[in-house]
């Protein structure tokens, strides 16, 4: 292990990891931080390397770990699900371009306003390719509580996409 | 397009039965530009998570990890080659070389051209030297005569003419 290069076996994580945290975080700047944190226990524990089956599952649960940490100190919590619908545009725009921008923005809205499990899982299945199994060891869920929660995190998007 | 396929993989999907290749035949689908009216509320849905797949960090937060750690980025130096006159001169040298050689196959060319003519006149020729090369053998001392069959045909006909 001493001839582990930072590089080419952590610093390749940290886009995925970022993306993770800035899920949760809701903001860019705190996103970084939890990544650098995160890397660096990672590459501090270097050592121990040979004893992780996983090195990839366990930065990405240190990460959300983090990022958990980092939103319930801040004493700030991710907008409710009224607060989303509530914030909805309610005049409909003439311009298409502008509308479809509108949409766009409120679709990611959408996304952001689920609990933080289904929108960790949405993630690491619908941006980050995950496989069930995969994202039910990374998370420490069963693959059946991992394919609930998608289902939810789905149904209320496609409810909300139709309505709109 | 089969838009009925695509119905029914949406719909798989919203029920969490598609696997991986069939969210991203859906996700294909749904990067075109004419999407039928009845999916484009969908659209939006996956633009979104292309957008936010192409969220990334900065070289800044890549150096400044390098340099916790202790790994350095790499400095680009741009080493400055020393080049000699020779060196310098070469696309000369070679664009010369070039215009040798076409002039070369260009005056070859040419000859082949006048090759017929050459020929015709030949045998003339010939006869005419021999004829010289007897009268000057004939008219010359026997040293002189021996001399001159030593010279080089070049002189032999500049002495003929």
């Amino acid at each position: 292990m001493e001839n582990v290069s930072f590089r080419t076996t952590v610093l390749p994580l940290s886009d995925k990891l970022f993306r993770l945290a800035l899920r949760i975080t809701m903001n860019r700047a705190e996103a970084e931080d939890v990544v650098q944190d995160t890397l660096l226990k990672v590459w501090e524990h270097r050592s121990e390397w040979e004893q992780i089956d996983n090195l990839e599952a366990f930065a990405i649960a240190t990460c959300r770990n983090r990022a958990i940490d980092l939103v319930k100190r801040t004493g700030r919590n991710t907008k409710s699900l009224e607060e989303i619908e509530n914030s909805q545009p309610s005049t409909i725009n003439s311009q298409a371009s502008l509308e479809a921008r509108e949409q766009l923005s409120l679709v990611r809205r959408l996304m952001d306003g689920l609990p933080e499990l289904q929108r960790t899982i949405m993630l690491l299945r619908d941006i980050e390719g995950k496989t069930y199994q995969e994202i039910a060891e990374l998370l420490g869920i069963s693959e059946t509580q991992v394919k609930v929660y998608l289902h939810r995190a789905r149904t209320k998007i496609k409810e909300w996409i139709t309505n709109i | 397009m089969d838009y009925k396929y695509i119905e029914q993989l949406l719909e798989r999907y919203w029920e969490c039965q598609t696997t991986l290749e069939e969210e991203a035949i859906l996700r294909n689908f749904f990067r075109q530009e004419d999407v039928p009216a009845s999916f484009l509320p969908y659209r939006q849905l996956f633009i979104e998570e292309d957008e936010i797949a192409r969220e990334h960090l900065s070289k800044d937060f890549t150096d400044r990890m390098l340099r916790l750690v202790g790994e350095e980025a790499p400095i680009q130096v741009c080493k400055a080659r020393r080049l000699t006159v020779v060196r310098r001169l070469r696309p000369f040298y070679r664009a010369a070389g070039l215009i040798a050689i076409l002039l070369t196959i260009g005056n070859a060319a040419h000859q082949s051209f006048t090759h017929e003519d050459a020929e015709a006149t030949m045998p003339i020729a010939e006869n005419a030297t021999a004829d010289s090369l007897q009268q000057i053998t004939i008219g010359q001392p026997e040293q002189q005569s021996a001399s001159l069959t030593a010279q080089p045909l070049d002189t032999l006909d500049a002495f003929a003419r």
